[in-house]
């Protein structure tokens, strides 16, 4: 609690509280599209070829609500240090994932927040974009994963 | 520290949760997927033949032709088979249809398509065999018209001499595509270099010689 009290100028609880609520932005907006199209979805995790095929269905199906939990959780700060670390695990996973599709030469639908096929007429997103992107919200997720562990741990003592 | 069982704990809460809530609403849902089947299917073959009889492309044939998925019967007379012909194809000139047939019939099966052909784009010969073979009860029968020509003209591989025996010739067209195609399409040279240097693989041709513009 010390040293976030050194590196922060605004007081943990709040920090705490407006980074589970931007991770919780983040998940929403990532789980809307995906819930409403799971076939779509379906489609996009089969292309980044990690997945058994029999696993592809219910993985699309599993992975937009565990993200709408995760965001609801972070909101509503029940169950919040179980639902930022395993949203930070999952970023990082995202995140390993995007740079092996890149090495593996997979020119993935990155799925990550719409399961729209990209537009064949624009400029194809590299995927340095999605990886860097992918870089940024690990960071968001690692760091309120931190706030809100710190604080937690400081509330318990 | 409690912290970490804590977390371990909200953690297997939250993803048992979303698993009852996303497989229970999937069940619900209209458009719900279903678990046990992948998503994706195979790609669709490129070559999208109609259910019934009938004429096809020489682009069609042609890939069927490398992936070995159909058997090609040139209806013309057996002088002209031994000039030139498509490769691996079957010698069935209409007129020995009722003689032969008995010998080729057990090679057309489990191949996609039939594909009889004969020489020049109003040859009767292709479509008379094709009747004939309809009328034995051979499905998946096709007309390549003016087929000698068109595969010539695309320079696709090509034999001369007389078929072999047909014990072997159903081996004839898996053996060629993979190894001796490629090459048996450049130059005549190149497919006498195929011949002498393989050898063994011409020999279970049977008689069949490897030649790219047989008519010369």
């Amino acid at each position: 609690m010390h040293r976030l009290h050194q590196l922060m100028p605004v007081p943990a609880r709040a920090a705490d509280f407006v980074l589970r609520f931007a991770l919780a932005l983040v998940l929403f907006y990532a789980s809307a599209d995906k819930l409403l199209h799971p076939q779509d979805f379906a489609a996009i995790v089969t292309g980044y070829h990690v997945l058994p095929e029999a696993l592809v269905n219910p993985v699309a199906i599993w992975l937009p609500w565990l993200e709408l939990l995760l965001g609801l959780s972070l909101v509503s700060g029940y169950w919040s240090e179980g639902a930022v670390t395993l949203t930070a695990g999952l970023f990082a996973v995202f995140w390993v994932l995007m740079i092996v599709s890149a090495a593996r030469g997979i020119d993935v639908n990155c799925g990550c927040f719409s399961t729209k096929p990209a537009d064949p007429s624009a400029e194809p997103t590299p995927m340095l974009f999605y990886i860097g992107r992918d870089a940024m919200l690990l960071g968001l997720a690692l760091f309120t994963a931190w706030v809100r562990l710190t604080v937690a741990a400081e509330g318990a003592k | 520290m409690r912290l970490v069982p804590r977390i371990f704990g909200q953690a297997l809460g939250l993803v048992a949760l979303s698993a009852v809530l996303a497989f229970a609403v999937n069940a619900a849902r209209p458009d719900g997927l279903p678990l046990a089947q992948a998503a994706a299917k195979p790609a669709p073959s490129a070559v999208q033949l109609s259910q019934a009889s009938g004429e096809i492309a020489l682009k069609d044939a042609a890939l069927l032709f490398l992936s070995g998925r159909a058997v090609f019967l040139d209806a013309r007379s057996q002088f002209e088979f031994q000039l030139g012909h498509i490769q691996g194809a079957l010698s069935l000139p209409p007129r020995n249809f009722a003689a032969d047939f008995q010998d080729i019939k057990p090679l057309l099966a489990g191949k996609e398509a039939v594909i009889a052909y004969c020489d020049g784009p109003d040859c009767p010969l292709s479509h008379s065999l094709a009747k004939h073979l309809i009328d034995a009860g051979v499905k998946n029968v096709y007309v390549l018209v003016n087929g000698w020509s068109l595969w010539q003209a695309e320079k696709l591989p090509v034999a001369k001499g007389a078929a072999a025996p047909i014990s072997q010739t159903s081996q004839a067209p898996q053996a060629v595509q993979t190894t001796q195609a490629p090459q048996a399409v450049q130059t005549t040279q190149a497919a006498q270099t195929v011949k002498k240097g393989k050898a063994s693989a011409s020999k279970a041709k049977g008689q069949e010689k490897l030649c790219t513009d047989c008519t010369n």
